[in-house]
């Protein structure tokens, strides 16, 4: 009746055996699942954990750089590659649209990896394991991973962080023993000598400025949109940029321009003073980057020729 | 001013009728706006005809999820509230002149939301996580819209106070009103939380506020995001009992039970916050747990009551009309052929076995872990609020054309197949999503090819046949959607009208006859398929842990 009032009596009326038998069922399964949640905590190997640092995004880029800095042994597509200590921290940032460093890790062994955001939210989604886990900027997430199968694995975002969202995907590899190194060309990579101990700016010759830029380019997240090799999906890509005429719009106004170091000293500096036609809709940050760094990146872009 | 419905012999208020009307049509026109947006999407994330670019696939899938999501239910289930404490209890609204403010300002949000998002100033999805940032006035539309949802909410119990002094039902509120009362105080919590976090956001997007601290922004977003899909499941039950009562003279078997089943609900439902954050940072596992489970579970047990009192109201009456035989002669003998019964039936069984199985399975703390952010969790609600809430809200619509639009239903045929035709399509879409995500497919991704990435990565190529399927499902539920659309406003236009009982299409059960003395079972047929539905949630959790156990370990 459940139009109508209830008939007389319906708050006294008993419950029926078949009701009563799949309340009882239920109500032991609803603690059964609590309970199951509880003691996984306990005898699981797969916990969320609860370790979390509030930071800002200033200080979380700061120490992924430094991270990087020191423990980068190679670049793989311009992304940095770290293969870090059992057992230590490691930090990874995301950020639009990539994820640094690229990471080689040992089977069975654990790793602390801080993971945190420079910009928006985005998803930490590790394939084909598919384990997902949340990343924030202002907070710095710790979860301590325990590889347990070799192999070759892929992080993709799966938080909607902008324009660009589908091509954040980063990289992982878990190997077993040393040889395993070859299977993805990573058998060369050793570390990488400080470039504090060894800067003379001066002194240093344009293929070395240029060597310098790349480490930049990797380092600094340049590679997130601005592809060598030719594409240009979200941002020209630097491949032949160097003396090209492109076109783009000042103040509202469509001008052709040379890419010389004057210009691109400009657009790194206030990225929205002249956007190149065609790429509206990914405006680019300004990024932390000093003068010293910008010359290194150009030398880098005149070596990228067509 | 009444009329007196010669179908039913309610009292009906003509100031709440055209309000109950302007709102219907409302749901509907979102509704429609939200599956034209789904096609495109559809067809977007199949890849082989990648329709959309990145810009609209983003956009229509901030515009989809409000429509489908916010204006959809909300407009219909303000008309389910002003039915179900108007025409229901026999009394006028309270202040039919604060109904239309209400409803003035819920339009204007919508239009006003809409028009922000298609101009591409909120490309922020419907979550619109910080520091996403929209413009100012996308977030001035929703706010406009949830104060007007609210003040129709107050009204709603304006209204049941006026029937209360006035003494226009019994003793006791009707289980109807009493699960809409549910949902009404559900809503006034999940509004609450939606006014704590959208002004400071409004106030950060035009300067006011520094910063909008992005974990409370998702804790406090999913007090509204989440607790609103709970007014769905209250107001969806209470037309689970009104159709029982309507096609078959059934009530639950047991009214305390089913009260006290809406009472969990309104205690611990508003946990469901934590439903979203189990792999995030910033809350501990004791939080997560605790929250997640809604405190051990009690709303789960709630749905697990109605689990069986909705059924068995029907099993019961069907049995007291003398269908008697063995254990399911009630069911085949019950009124199929009326669209209302069937559409009622396929959403129970659609949410209870994919999406409630899912959302337990999904909301557990570990378990989180490998389908977060997946295509799984949108797999997950389209069981449960387009499966469940939509084809609920769809069913009793061909009750209200005759009832409250005094119209006849035009194309009736096309109707008894429409509820059929809408649950294939949402339970292929539903379940071939939800194997996508247990395979690692993101949500809201435009390109599982990740091409312009530095890497790439080849999903499991099985997920090549569910995308197939996805898709396959995607165009019934269209169809079937559109379907529904073309009857509900061509009956409502163009349709014949309705004179008295004898233009009836959907018959109107007279209650069941009153039950003989009897031991043992009241619905034996129903606690075989619930025991059935427990399997199922067993074999189905099992597997999901299973697979959990073969990840990394992390902690």
């Amino acid at each position: 009746m459940s139009l109508l009032s209830p008939a007389e009596g319906w708050y006294y009326k008993k419950v029926s055996k078949d009701e009563k038998m799949w309340m009882v069922i239920a109500l032991v399964l609803c603690i059964m699942l609590f309970i199951w949640m509880v003691m996984w905590h306990v005898y699981g190997r797969q916990n969320p954990s609860s370790t979390t640092y509030k930071t800002s995004t200033a200080e979380f880029s700061k120490l992924s750089e430094a991270y990087i800095k020191q423990n980068m042994v190679g670049t793989d597509k311009g992304i940095p590659v770290v293969r870090p200590q059992p057992n230590s921290d490691v930090f990874i940032l995301a950020e639009m649209w990539r994820w640094s460093p690229v990471l080689i890790l040992q089977k069975d062994q654990a790793y602390k990896m801080h993971i945190s955001s420079r910009d928006v939210l985005h998803g930490f989604s590790i394939q084909p394991v598919n384990m997902n886990f949340q990343v924030y900027p202002q907070y710095d997430y710790v979860l301590e991973f325990k590889p347990t199968e070799a192999g070759e694995y892929k992080v993709i975002c799966n938080e909607f962080c902008g324009i660009g969202h589908h091509t954040m995907i980063g990289k992982m590899v878990v190997i077993e023993k040393e040889e395993d190194l070859k299977l993805y060309g990573y058998e060369n990579f050793k570390k990488a000598p400080d470039l504090k101990s060894t800067k003379k700016p001066e002194s240093l010759s344009e293929t070395e400025m240029a060597l310098q830029g790349e480490q930049v380019y990797a380092l600094k997240g340049c590679a997130a949109c601005h592809k060598t090799d030719g594409t240009s999906q979200l941002a020209p890509t630097w491949k032949g940029l160097y003396g090209k005429e492109e076109k783009v719009t000042e103040n509202g106004k469509a001008v052709s321009i040379k890419v010389d170091d004057a210009y691109i000293k400009e657009s790194i500096k206030n990225p929205q003073q002249k956007i190149t036609v065609g790429f509206e809709n990914t405006p680019m940050p300004v990024f932390p980057v000093s003068d010293e760094e910008i010359d290194q990146l150009i030398a880098y872009i005149k070596t990228l020729k067509n | 001013m009444f009329r007196t419905c010669d179908i039913t012999g309610f009292k009906v208020d003509l100031q709440s009728e055209k309000l109950i009307r302007y709102n219907a049509v409302f749901a509907v026109i979102s509704l429609l706006l939200a599956v034209v947006a789904a096609i495109l999407l559809v067809f977007t994330r199949y890849q082989p005809v990648h329709l959309l670019g990145a810009e609209w696939y983003y956009r229509l899938v901030t515009f989809h999820g409000l429509n489908a999501l916010i204006f959809w239910i909300i407009f219909f289930e303000i008309a389910g509230l002003y039915f179900g404490s108007t025409v229901i209890l026999n009394t006028r609204f309270c202040a039919p002149k604060l109904g239309w403010v209400a409803f003035a300002l819920m339009v204007l949000g919508l239009v006003m939301s809409n028009t922000l998002i298609l101009m591409g100033k909120a490309d922020v999805m419907l979550t619109s996580y910080t520091p996403l940032k929209a413009h100012p006035l996308y977030y001035l539309g929703i706010i406009l819209f949830a104060v007007g949802a609210l003040l129709a909410v107050i009204l709603f119990f304006g209204n049941l106070m006026i029937a209360r002094r006035e003494k226009t039902y019994g003793d006791t509120l009707p289980l109807f009103t009493y699960g809409m009362m549910t949902a009404a105080i559900i809503a006034v919590i999940t509004l609450a939380s939606g006014a704590l976090i959208y002004i400071p956001t409004f106030l950060w997007s035009v300067g006011l506020v520094q910063n909008v601290d992005p974990a409370m922004y998702k804790l406090i977003w999913w007090g509204l995001g989440h607790s609103s899909q709970q007014i769905n499941v209250a107001a969806m039950v209470s037309i689970w009992y009104l159709v029982s009562f309507l096609t078959v003279g059934g009530t639950s078997i047991n009214e305390k039970v089913s009260r006290t089943a809406f009472v969990l609900y309104i205690l611990f439902i508003c946990l469901a916050s934590a439903h979203h954050l189990l792999t995030d940072p910033g809350v501990s596992s004791a939080w997560k747990v605790w929250n997640t489970s809604y405190a051990m579970y009690l709303a789960v047990l709630a749905s697990m009551i109605h689990a069986f009192a909705v059924p068995s109201s029907f099993e019961s009456a069907q049995r007291r009309w003398g269908y008697n035989k063995g254990l399911f002669q009630w069911l085949s003998k019950a009124p199929w052929g009326n669209p209302a019964f069937s559409a009622i039936i396929l959403a129970i069984i659609g949410f209870g076995f994919i999406g409630g199985t899912t959302g337990v399975i999904f909301g557990m703390e570990q378990t989180n872990i490998i389908v977060h952010n997946t295509i799984a969790i949108p797999g997950h609600f389209k069981g449960t609020v387009v499966i469940g809430t939509t084809l609920t809200f769809m069913g009793i619509t061909y009750y209200l054309i005759p009832l409250i639009f005094r119209r006849k239903i035009v194309g009736f045929g096309w109707a008894k197949w429409q509820p059929w035709l809408f649950f294939i399509g949402i339970a292929l879409l539903s379940i071939s999503m939800i194997v996508l995500g247990q395979m690692g497919v993101p949500r809201r991704h435009w390109d599982n090819t990740f091409s312009g990435g530095p890497f790439t990565y080849n999903f499991n190529p099985a997920v090549d046949f569910f995308w197939v399927l996805m898709m396959l499902g995607g165009v019934i539920a269209f169809l079937s959607t559109i379907i529904w659309i073309f009857i509900v406003v061509f009956s409502v236009f163009f349709g014949p009208k309705v004179n008295g009982p004898q233009d009836m299409q959907l018959t109107i059960s007279p209650l069941a006859p009153p039950a003989k003395p009897h031991k043992g079972f009241e619905a034996p047929g129903t606690l075989v398929l619930t025991f059935i539905f427990l399997l199922v949630f067993l074999a189905l959790f099992f597997l999901n842990w299973k697979w959990l156990a073969a990840t990394w370990y992390v902690k």
